[in-house]
C-alpha cells in the first residue's frame, strides 16, 4: 500500500496508467530510429574514430605525442581523468544515496544516470592507461600478478594502486548494480518482442525473470545492500582520486581539505552533466511526463548546493596557505590567482562558484533551456577545476630553472574530443536498446493506478 | 511454509487469478492467505510493497550471505598485502612501517567489490536465474507489463475450489485460469459466471 503525501506534487505527470508507462518508455526501443538519434549517432561515432585515432598515434609513437614535459608530468591526461570520473559520480550519488534517504524523484533518472557513471568511468580510464605508455606491460604495474621480474611487486602504499582498485571496483559494482536493476525492465521489453531477434537477446539477458513475488522480495533486499555498500564506495572513489594529489609533496596539492572538496566537486559536476544529458533527452523522447520541471529543480538545488561548497573549498584553500607561513604553499595559491594561468583559475572561480548561485531564483530553476545552458557552464568550470589544480601546481616548481608553460598537443585534444564520442556512442546505443526510464520503479510511484 | 516445488512440477494443478488492480490484488492475497490455500506465488510488474507480508513470505537470508562476502573481502585483501609487502618482499619506503594504514583503502574496496559480486551471485543462485533462461513461470504475457497473477496450489482436496474463483473473483480478478496436469503451457479458462456469485463483471 502506498500513502502518498496530499501536498507534495506528483512525480510522475500525465495521469498515466500502468500500461502508459510500459508503452512510452518501451517506444523507442520497439520504433525506427529517429532522424535526431541517427544523425546524433553518426556524429558520436565520427568522434569516436578521432579518439581511437589519436590513441593509435600515442600507442605507435609514445607519449612525446603528448605536450608533457619534465615539469608538468600530468597535464590534459589526468585533468580528463579527474574531470570523466567526478561526471561518473551522480550515478551512483543518485541510486544508492537517494535510495537510502528515500527520495522517490530519483526513480525517472537513476538508470540513465547510471549508464552515463558506467560509461564516464571507461572514458576516465582510458586516460590513466595511456598514460603508463607501454600498455600492453600496464597489467604488471597495476595488478598484483605472479611475475617472473624477480619480485616485482605492485606498492599497496602507494595512493595511484590505491586508486586502481578503487576505479574498478566502483566500475564493476556500478555495472552490477546497473544490470540488476535492468533485468525486470529487459523481461517486460522481452514479453512485447515481436521480432526473433529482440525475442533471443531480450530474453538472454532477462535471465528468465518472471516478476515472481519472491525474487521481488529477495531483489528489494539485494538492491538495499548495494545502495548501502555504495554510498561509501562513492565517497571513497572521489576521496582516493583526490590522495593521488593530497599525499604528495606539491605545494598546491598536499592539503587534508582535498577529499571532501573533491567529492562536493564530483557531485557538482556529475549533476551538471546529468541536466545536460536529461534537459535533451527528456525533450527529445518527450519525457516531459517522466522528468518533470520538478526533477530538474531538485537537481539544480543540489547543483547549487555543491557549488558553494566548492566554492567555499577555494577561498579556505587560500586562507590555509596565508595561514600556514609555507611560502611555497602561499607562492602555489598567488600563482594560480594572478599567474599565467590566472584566466583557468578565474574561469574556474565564475563557472564553479558564482554561475550557480542564479539557481537560488526559482525562475532559474525552473526554466529548463535556462538550466541547459547553465549545465554546461558546470561542465566547463569543472573541468577548468582539474586543469588548475594540476598544472598550476606542477608548472612551477621549487627551483625556477624548471619553471615551464604547459599546452596541449593536436592527440590530446583529439583524445579528449574522442572520449565524448565513446561518452555518446555508449549513451546513444543506450537510449535505442534499453528502456531509459526504470519502468518498474516509476509503476510504484503512479498515483493513477486504475 | 509453502512448498515451491508444488508449482515447478508440472503434474501438479494450480489456479491462476489475473487482476489490473494492484490494491484490489493485494487485498485478495491477504484474504486467500487468511483462509489458509496455499499460495505458491505472485507476479506483479513491479514491486508492491506490503504484498511479501500478505502472502506471509519471510524476510530473505541473503543479508547474512553479504555479510560472510564481505568477510572474505577484507580476509583477501588483508592477506594478499600482508603477503606482498611484508612477507614476500619487504618494501620500506622513507623508513616507514611495511604494515599501516596505507591498506585501508584497498581492504575497504574489496569488501565492498566482493559483497557485490557475492550478493548478486547468490541472488542468481537463490532465484534460480540464469542467462538465456527460458521462463517458464509466464501465466499472462502482461505479467511484466500491467497485470498481477496470483498461483495458488488446487491439488490438495482441502482446498474448495469453487470458493477459491468466487473469492479471486469478487477481489477484482479480470481472468481466472487453471492449469491442468497436462504440462506448463495447458492452460484452461475458468468461466467465472459458474460461479453461486451474483456479482456483475465490472472491472
Amino acid at each position: 500500500m502506498i500513502h502518498d503525501s496530499v501536498i507534495r506534487p506528483q512525480l510522475v505527470t500525465g495521469d498515466k496508467t500502468l500500461h502508459d508507462v510500459t508503452n512510452e518508455i518501451c517506444r523507442p526501443i520497439e520504433n525506427k530510429p529517429s532522424t535526431s538519434w541517427t544523425v546524433g549517432f553518426i556524429l558520436s561515432l565520427v568522434f569516436l574514430g578521432i579518439l581511437g585515432l589519436t590513441l593509435g598515434i600515442t600507442l605507435a609513437y609514445g607519449i612525446g605525442t603528448w605536450g608533457l614535459n619534465k615539469t608538468v608530468q600530468w597535464g590534459w591526461d589526468i585533468t580528463n581523468f579527474v574531470f570523466w570520473v567526478g561526471i561518473g559520480h551522480a550515478g551512483t550519488l543518485i541510486s544508492a544515496i537517494l535510495l537510502l534517504f528515500r527520495q522517490k524523484w530519483r526513480m525517472s533518472i537513476n538508470r540513465s544516470a547510471e549508464a552515463m557513471t558506467i560509461f564516464a568511468v571507461m572514458c576516465a580510464a582510458i586516460f590513466p592507461l595511456f598514460h603508463m605508455g607501454r600498455i600492453w606491460v600496464g597489467g604488471y604495474w597495476v595488478l598484483p600478478l605472479p611475475n617472473a621480474f624477480g619480485s616485482l611487486w605492485v606498492n599497496f602504499h602507494s595512493p595511484l594502486l590505491w586508486d586502481v582498485f578503487a576505479i574498478t571496483t566502483y566500475f564493476s559494482v556500478s555495472l552490477v548494480f546497473w544490470y540488476l536493476g535492468l533485468i525486470p525492465d529487459i523481461a517486460t521489453v522481452r514479453d512485447r518482442a515481436k521480432t526473433e531477434g529482440r525475442k533471443f537477446w531480450y530474453n538472454f539477458f532477462s535471465m528468465g525473470w518472471t516478476g515472481s513475488v519472491r525474487t521481488w522480495n529477495r531483489y528489494e533486499v539485494v538492491s538495499l545492500i548495494l545502495a548501502g555498500i555504495s554510498t561509501p564506495l562513492v565517497l571513497s572513489v572521489h576521496t582516493i582520486v583526490s590522495m593521488d594529489f593530497a599525499t604528495s609533496v606539491v605545494p598546491g596539492w598536499h592539503t587534508t581539505i582535498f577529499p571532501p572538496y573533491f567529492v562536493a566537486g564530483a557531485i557538482f559536476s556529475g549533476f551538471g552533466m546529468v541536466l545536460t544529458l536529461l534537459v535533451i533527452a527528456r525533450k527529445v523522447m518527450n519525457y516531459q511526463d517522466y522528468i518533470t520541471i520538478g526533477h530538474l529543480e531538485a537537481m539544480c538545488k543540489v547543483v547549487m548546493l555543491t557549488g558553494t561548497m566548492v566554492g567555499l573549498a577555494y577561498i579556505t584553500e587560500f586562507f590555509v596557505a596565508a595561514y600556514s607561513g609555507v611560502e611555497y604553499e602561499q607562492y602555489a595559491f598567488v600563482n594560480r590567482a594572478f599567474g599565467p594561468y590566472a584566466w583557468a583559475y578565474w574561469s574556474m572561480m565564475t563557472c564553479n562558484l558564482i554561475a550557480p548561485q542564479v539557481f537560488w531564483f526559482k525562475w532559474a530553476r525552473t526554466t529548463p533551456w535556462f538550466i541547459f545552458m547553465l549545465s554546461i557552464v558546470v561542465n566547463v568550470g569543472m573541468w577548468f577545476e582539474r586543469f588548475v589544480i594540476i598544472v598550476t601546481s606542477l608548472h612551477r616548481e621549487y627551483l625556477p630553472s624548471g619553471w615551464v608553460m604547459y599546452s596541449p598537443t593536436l592527440v590530446e585534444i583529439g583524445i579528449f574530443l574522442g572520449t565524448f564520442g565513446l561518452f555518446f556512442t555508449c549513451f546513444f546505443l543506450f537510449s535505442k536498446f534499453l528502456p531509459v526510464i526504470n519502468m518498474a520503479e516509476v509503476k510504484g510511484i503512479l498515483k493513477n493506478r486504475e | 511454509m509453502i512448498d515451491r516445488n508444488l508449482y515447478l512440477d508440472k503434474n501438479k494443478t494450480v489456479m491462476f487469478g489475473i487482476f489490473e488492480n494492484p490494491d484490489m490484488f493485494i487485498d485478495t492475497v491477504a484474504k486467500v492467505h487468511g483462509k489458509g490455500a496455499p499460495i505458491i506465488d505472485c507476479y506483479t510488474p513491479y514491486p508492491i510493497h506490503g504484498l511479501e507480508k500478505a502472502m506471509g513470505l519471510k524476510r530473505s537470508l541473503l543479508p547474512v550471505g553479504a555479510f560472510i562476502c564481505g568477510c572474505l573481502g577484507f580476509i583477501t585483501a588483508a592477506s594478499l598485502q600482508l603477503y606482498i609487502m611484508h612477507f614476500d618482499w619487504p618494501m620500506v619506503i622513507g623508513g616507514k612501517p611495511t604494515v599501516g594504514v596505507s591498506f585501508v583503502p584497498v581492504l575497504f574496496e574489496l569488501s565492498v567489490l566482493f559483497t557485490a559480486f557475492g550478493l548478486a551471485i547468490l541472488f542468481f543462485t537463490r532465484s534460480k536465474m540464469l542467462h538465456g533462461k527460458i521462463p517458464t513461470e509466464r501465466v499472462d504475457m502482461r505479467q511484466t507489463d500491467d497485470r498481477m497473477v496470483i498461483a495458488i496450489a488446487t491439488d490438495n482436496p482441502s482446498v474448495d475450489k469453487n470458493e477459491l474463483t468466487n473469492m479471486l473473483f469478487n477481489g477484482g480478478a479480470v481472468e481466472i485460469k487453471e492449469r491442468t496436469n497436462n504440462g506448463y503451457d495447458d492452460f484452461t479458462d475458468v468461466n467465472i459466471n459458474k460461479g453461486n456469485n451474483h456479482v456483475t463483471a465490472n472491472h
